[in-house]
């Protein structure tokens, strides 16, 4: 009997549990509208507030919360700086090493190893990979967009390869523009000065049905000269034109497309051999969707086209094709796992003139890259202890197969207080000029590059600390790293001096903290202070003979100090400032130098901005970056200019 | 015995679907909720309520993420004896008579609306970025898929609202200093 018992409970146990099981999706998961309002006006406050609730897009409020040093510029600090470039909205983060060259160039890099050809660091803008793969830097000169359609720039330095992918090594920039749905409406901005000639831009968002937006930009700009330090102009002014658009598509309350593109054309004057052409274009189609409440998939593929001709140097196409494929879900109470899979192409043509200085061989190279990743956050403790685990597996052309693993720790402290740890190995993978860069552009070279040249390595260890209660945010982040086959240019024929070959002849170390402190004076008044200190040192393994001791491969300053200050005046008046104080550079004969930028802007209405920026006031010119004695050195001038921005 | 337990598994596994089912709530209803439920929170100084039969307004500045939720969850409420009213704005400056202002992201800058609508006695309520520590009253925070609260008291007060202390206790209460 008792058996008889047992089995029909257990009969009607798996009916039940079967009739639940198989309940049909649409009955079991209701759309969202289904929740009553009912339902949910009987919960308190405090119920209320413990719903777990869905949403389109989690990531990048849970960004901040990641284990890692990261310092976010928001649209607004952009404005207020008076920056007239991306790389000048990025000296307002201070975990970057951030330096001009001259009117075009910029060396700009995280935790050392900075230089015009920096190759530690992975830029973004909305998704889309800007470094080249020509020497794994970017050309700062065409990452250009309109600063007003910016949403907000993630700055993160130490490792994030494995999230991020190839090339984050020390840092990651990621630039994120708004929605179409945030820019409706004209917006007419311009405006002129002594350094910044003139400046222009039309914007204009619409409304193309009740759930797509759009927007469509024009801009130009004119930028002037550097000078010499003599005080003679250098001749490198230059200007750029450039239009793009944006489309936004809610198509459901669970999911999100996005279709954009821009193009350029610009040209740069130089002292002789004539102007540098670029040009480009870009179109990038994103699509995410919340698969349930504990699940997400994204898909993103963009096509990127640059074009630059440097007269008697070299010239390049490149043509880069990009699919990312990411889901990120929950498992159990305990685990969020995101994983994600990527395939890059390019097709990179680079000229040889016959009045060509150097060349890279073979001209036109074809290359593939085969990325997958995997990460997963474990709350061992819910909301206080995580533990994030995972790892990155690439495969390129030159070295194979590549893994890039890390682990985090971060443990909430009950004073709104964040303590986290964080151990990576990174790796820089070669790059065109690591292999394949020959000069003179003919036999007999004497240089070239590494046939054998393998993957950079490095094993970061970081520790950090975040606190916000009230109006006081704080961040502490300290870092000790480990390089192992940094770049060292061999003798072929020791003693001979030349010919030389590209090799991983040098290891190194690089230790230092960044600090930052944001605090509201007052509800009118914000005060934002940064201050990073930095070792980098470089030795020769046995048997190289690289007695550089890093000298081409970082030049950074050892500390620099950053404090910024916004208050807004009555009569509907703001006012901002920036000072930067920035040590000698190493292995430069840059002194140290300090600097101020001030804006003034005044909005008599909602629809109107005018502001006055000065930039560089202390000196009528000083160095930020270069050698010495070099003929090609520039200095960079004092500068102001005014603008108008109206929205209507 | 068996059939008792069986009753009783199977109302347990229905109900924990019910759970399941109320928590699919999405970000924007609870929002909705939310908006609603602060009206029994917060008192408005005698000027801002020209009698009492006038509805208590919720408006929405900029685009509207609620839908038609917000408009159901107000459906044949009162607060005392006044009704409620949904109400949409494009442009601050048609807002008139608006009790609880929630600002949407896309309507623009918060600070330069917040300037705006400078002590009028509006409960200002947004998702925006450090909302509360530019000025705003209160601001919805997501983390980890939960609505957290932060309440700027000293911004009501300016404004001569007065926040119940019920609704301060679950929140985290911003202050700027120097005020």
């Amino acid at each position: 009997m008792a058996d008889m018992r047992t089995v029909a409970a257990a009969t009607m146990w798996v009916f039940t549990l079967g009739l639940i099981g198989f309940v049909p999706p649409g009955l079991a998961q209701q759309p969202d509208s289904a929740v009553s309002a009912e339902a949910l006006k009987q919960l308190s406050i405090e119920q209320l507030m413990d719903l777990q609730v869905t949403s389109v897009s989690k990531r990048p409020e849970r960004l901040s919360q990641t284990a890692s040093a990261i310092q976010v510029i928001t649209q607004q600090d952009i404005r207020r700086s008076g920056a007239a470039s991306l790389a000048e909205a990025l000296r307002l983060a201070s975990n970057l090493q951030v330096a001009q060259l001259d009117s075009r160039q910029w060396a700009i890099s995280a935790r050392g190893f900075n230089g015009t050809a920096a190759n530690k660091l992975l830029v973004l803008i909305d998704g889309r990979t800007v470094y080249t793969p020509l020497f794994s830097g970017v050309f700062w000169d065409v990452q250009e967009l309109p600063l007003a359609d910016i949403d907000r720039i993630e700055v993160i330095s130490g490792p994030g390869a494995t999230l991020w992918g190839a090339n984050a090594v020390n840092g990651v920039i990621n630039v994120i523009t708004k929605d179409a749905k945030d820019t409706q409406g004209l917006l007419l901005s311009g405006g002129g000065g002594t350094e910044q000639h003139g400046f222009g831009t039309v914007r204009y968002g619409a409304a193309l049905g009740s759930s797509l937006r759009a927007r469509v930009y024009g801009r130009g700009f004119d930028r002037d000269a550097t000078a010499f330090p003599s005080g003679q102009d250098a001749a490198d002014d230059w200007h750029l034109e450039q239009g793009g658009f944006r489309m936004d598509w809610e198509a459901s309350s669970a999911s999100h497309a996005t279709l954009q593109g821009d193009l350029y054309d610009g040209r740069i004057a130089q002292d002789s051999g004539g102007d540098i052409a670029v040009t480009g274009r870009n179109v990038i189609a994103k699509w995410s969707r919340t698969l349930s409440e504990r699940s997400s998939l994204t898909a993103q593929l963009y096509y990127d086209r640059t074009h630059r001709d440097i007269p008697r140097l070299f010239g390049e196409d490149l043509d880069t094709y990009d699919a990312e494929l990411q889901h990120s879900t929950r498992l159990g109470a305990r685990h969020d796992l995101v994983w994600g899979l990527g395939y890059r192409n390019i097709n990179d043509r680079t000229l040889v003139g016959a009045d060509s200085t150097i060349a890279f061989l073979p001209t036109q190279v074809a290359r593939e890259w085969f990325t997958g990743f995997v990460q997963d956050e474990i709350a061992l403790v819910p909301n206080r202890l995580h533990v994030t685990l995972g790892t990155k597996i690439e495969h390129n052309d030159y070295t194979g197969f590549e893994i890039q693993p890390s682990g985090r720790v971060s443990w909430r402290l009950a004073s709104s207080g964040l303590l986290w740890a964080a151990v990576s190995r990174a790796l820089r993978t070669p790059s065109r000029i690591d292999r394949e860069l020959f000069a003179p552009a003919k036999p007999p070279f004497l240089f070239s590059g590494g046939p054998n040249f393998h993957s950079e390595e490095e094993l970061a260890y970081e520790l950090g600390y975040r606190y916000r209660q009230g109006s006081l945010a704080l961040s502490v982040a300290t870092f000790y790293s480990r390089y192992h086959g940094l770049r060292s240019l061999e003798q072929v024929n020791p003693p001979n001096p030349v010919p030389l070959v590209i090799g991983n002849g040098q290891d190194g170390e690089s230790y230092g903290g960044e600090v930052t402190a944001e605090y509201w004076l007052t509800s009118r008044w914000r005060v934002h202070a940064g201050y990073t200190e930095l070792r980098v040192h470089v030795w020769p393994n046995p048997g190289s003979t690289d007695k550089s001791r890093g000298a081409t491969e970082s030049q950074a300053p050892d500390r620099q100090f950053l404090l910024q200050s916004w208050v807004d005046l009555p009569g509907h008046l703001g006012f901002a400032a920036g000072f930067r104080a920035i040590d000698d550079i190493n292995h430069q004969l840059v002194p140290a130098y300090a600097e101020l930028n001030a804006t003034i802007i005044w909005q008599p209405t909602a629809h109107l901005d005018l502001s006055l920026v000065g930039q560089n006031l202390l000196h009528d010119q000083h160095r930020e970056f270069g050698a010495a004695a070099s003929p090609t050195r520039r200095d960079i001038q004092r500068g102001a200019y005014g603008a108008v921005a109206w929205r209507f | 015995m068996a059939l008792l337990k069986i009753t009783a598994a199977l109302l347990l596994v229905c109900a924990a679907r019910l759970g399941a089912q109320t928590a699919k709530a999405s970000e924007a209803q609870v929002k909705a909720v939310f908006l609603f439920n602060f009206a029994q929170f917060v008192d408005w100084p005698p000027e801002a309520v020209p009698d009492s039969q006038a509805p208590l307004v919720i408006g929405i500045l900029g685009e509207d993420p609620f839908g038609d939720f917000l408009d159901a969850t107000v459906r044949g409420e009162r607060r005392g004896s006044r009704p409620f009213a949904i109400r949409r704005y494009q442009r601050v400056g048609d807002i008139k008579g608006c009790d609880i202002l929630f600002i949407n992201r896309s309507a623009g800058d918060p600070e330069e609306i917040l300037a705006r609508l400078k002590n009028r006695p509006i409960l200002t309520v947004s998702d925006a970025e450090r909302f509360a520590e530019r000025g705003g009253m209160i601001r919805f925070v997501t983390d980890r898929g939960r609505i957290r609260l932060q309440i700027n008291p000293v911004s009501a007060e300016a404004a001569h609202l007065t926040i119940s202390s019920k609704l301060l206790r679950v929140a985290e209460v911003i202050t700027p200093p120097g005020r």
